[in-house]
């Protein structure tokens, strides 16, 4: 007889499950890569990774929420294999998870992301609080570790959502490739490009006409055209502004009413006006 | 028992005794479609009824609570591996109602020394148009009844969900008759709440056979009103938005309701 579909659960532990752990009950996702240094022969490996997150992301406050903005360029080696590749993906209503790392991963984790907090909220009956958030992503990384250190499928996101409680406000997070995560107040980087634009932000939060948080849409639209072009002068992996064939950087704003995408028009008049 | 099928034949029929008996304080829902989508609604003060389950798919529950969360969890999890595996949009409601919800409960139905479900739902789906609503029925056996979309019925965007089977069959025809589809969201709750109305009338006499007065039907609605709060649902159509799914507070309905 086939077993029944829904178990009479008698060990109180069916909703204690993510959607993780559902989906790898179900046999959907791969098991956690297991971090294993020790090679054949029983020899400690040290082994050395390339960092491959070749991209540039940035994210920061202003006054209108979280601008997040990432580049267009997917690189493998020294080849550019699309000029169009989305790395700034929402993950719901006020959550954006920006990538630099290996697209395939990060796009798999995106969507166990998504589907984590939907899941969440429907059978809990209550949205999951940013501190869930933030740690289910942690989670996914920690369990991708395994690979980092096999030399494939390193991603090192950032995190931008906005929180109604217990006081509203926008959150900005990053992570490192082990899932650690790290709650910024003004700004946040990653990826190859990503030296050139922290030193752009700094100075621009420090000696710059206003603050990151007081800078109206506008200018902060601004910046970041500017900080991700100056990224793309030294940095062959990051596309920056495709002045040629008219591609432009990804943003989009998180605030309280929710998540906009800047239109490709808007950021042209932004950026003919102020970085041309 | 099982050995002799006379005695199965009585079992099964003192269980499905048992399980209306059960069933009978249930407080009703109804689930209309109307031009910007799908309305759930029903009054009541204790547990809450009505269910968001996927993107485009809503649930409404009359039972034992136990049973009504472990069917509410199986239908969330089918729907949510599904819509990750392949894409949000191959998650359909006939699909999960048919192959997976029902022969489950049939078999918990018939398995005499096991547990039944005590539960009677309502799903919905919403679809780009009125006409391509959903909404299926599943009662404890495991036995689905549709509101259009097959051949042989006149279609219907509406359905309903109650303790007797006499008390929905009086909402079903209360909206039948009362009930224009494509429709404002006004229109829609108003026409929810007399049904809800009318099933909760025919549920405290016990032996209705025809639709109470207007008048009746309005003075219960209003004496039910200032004692329970309003639960209800909707699944919006607009497209643009991946999930449909919102709850109404009891507050917002009320400023809409005049008569």
């Amino acid at each position: 007889m086939e077993p029944p579909l829904v178990r009479p659960d008698q060990t109180f532990s069916g909703s204690a499950d993510d959607f993780p752990t559902l989906l790898r009950r179900k046999g959907l996702l791969g098991p956690a890569a297991i971090v294993d240094p020790v090679g054949p022969g029983g020899r400690l490996q040290q082994r050395s990774w390339e960092p491959t997150e070749a991209t540039t992301i940035l994210a920061f406050k202003f006054s209108g929420g979280v601008l997040v903005a990432g580049d267009r360029r997917a690189t493998s080696g020294n080849t550019v294999v699309y000029d169009r590749a989305d790395k700034v993906l929402e993950i719901d209503r006020h959550s954006i998870m920006a990538i630099a790392g290996v697209p395939a991963t990060a796009w798999e984790m995106a969507r166990v992301l998504e589907h984590s907090f939907q899941y969440f909220r429907r059978t809990q009956l209550q949205e999951m609080s940013v501190d869930g958030k933030v740690r289910a992503l942690s989670k996914l990384l920690r369990d991708n570790f395994g690979f980092v250190m096999q030399g494939v499928g390193m991603v090192v996101p950032i995190f931008a959502t906005y929180d109604s409680h217990p006081k509203p406000e926008a959150r900005l997070y990053f992570y490192d490739a082990m899932g650690a995560q790290f709650e910024v107040t003004d700004y946040a980087a990653t990826g190859s490009g990503s030296p050139a634009v922290r030193g752009i932000l700094y100075y621009e939060n420090n000696w710059g006409a206003k603050p990151l948080q007081k800078l109206s849409e506008d200018a902060a639209v601004s910046i970041a055209l500017r900080a991700l072009d100056t990224a793309a002068e030294s940095d062959t992996s990051t596309g920056g502004v495709d002045r040629s064939g008219k591609i432009y950087p990804l943003i989009k704003i998180v605030s309280r009413e929710g998540i906009t995408t800047l239109p490709e028009t808007k950021i042209a008049a932004v950026f003919k006006k102020t970085v041309a | 028992m099982i050995e002799e099928p006379y005695r199965w034949v009585e079992a099964i029929a003192n269980r499905r005794e048992y399980i209306e008996a059960q069933l009978v304080s249930g407080s009703p829902i109804a689930a209309l479609g109307y031009r910007d989508g799908i309305l759930f609604l029903t009054l009541g003060q204790a547990r809450q009824k009505i269910f968001e389950i996927y993107d485009r798919i809503a649930m409404g529950a009359i039972g034992h609570p136990g049973d009504i969360e472990r069917l509410r969890m199986a239908a969330i999890e089918l729907a949510s591996t599904e819509g990750f595996t392949r894409s949000t949009a191959d998650v359909s409601l006939r699909r999960l109602v048919h192959y997976s919800l029902s022969p489950v409960m049939k078999s918990a139905f018939e398995q005499v020394y096991g547990a039944p479900y005590l539960a009677r739902m309502l799903f919905a789906e919403v679809g780009e148009r009125p006409e391509e609503d959903l909404f299926l029925r599943v009662e404890y056996d495991g036995e689905i009844a549709t509101s259009g979309t097959s051949f042989a019925l006149t279609r219907q965007d509406f359905a309903a969900l109650s303790g007797t089977r006499q008390s929905r069959e009086l909402m079903e025809s209360f909206l039948k008759a009362e009930y224009a589809p494509d429709t404002s969201f006004e229109a829609a709750l108003k026409s929810a709440l007399d049904a809800w109305s009318v099933g909760h009338m025919a549920l405290q006499t016990g032996d209705a056979k025809e639709l109470p007065e207007r008048t009746a039907v309005t003075r219960h609605r209003g004496e039910q009103l200032a004692n329970s709060g309003i639960e209800a649902g909707i699944l919006e159509r607009d497209p643009s938005r991946g999930i449909r799914y919102r709850a109404l507070l009891d507050v917002e309905l009320r400023a809409l309701i005049h008569d």
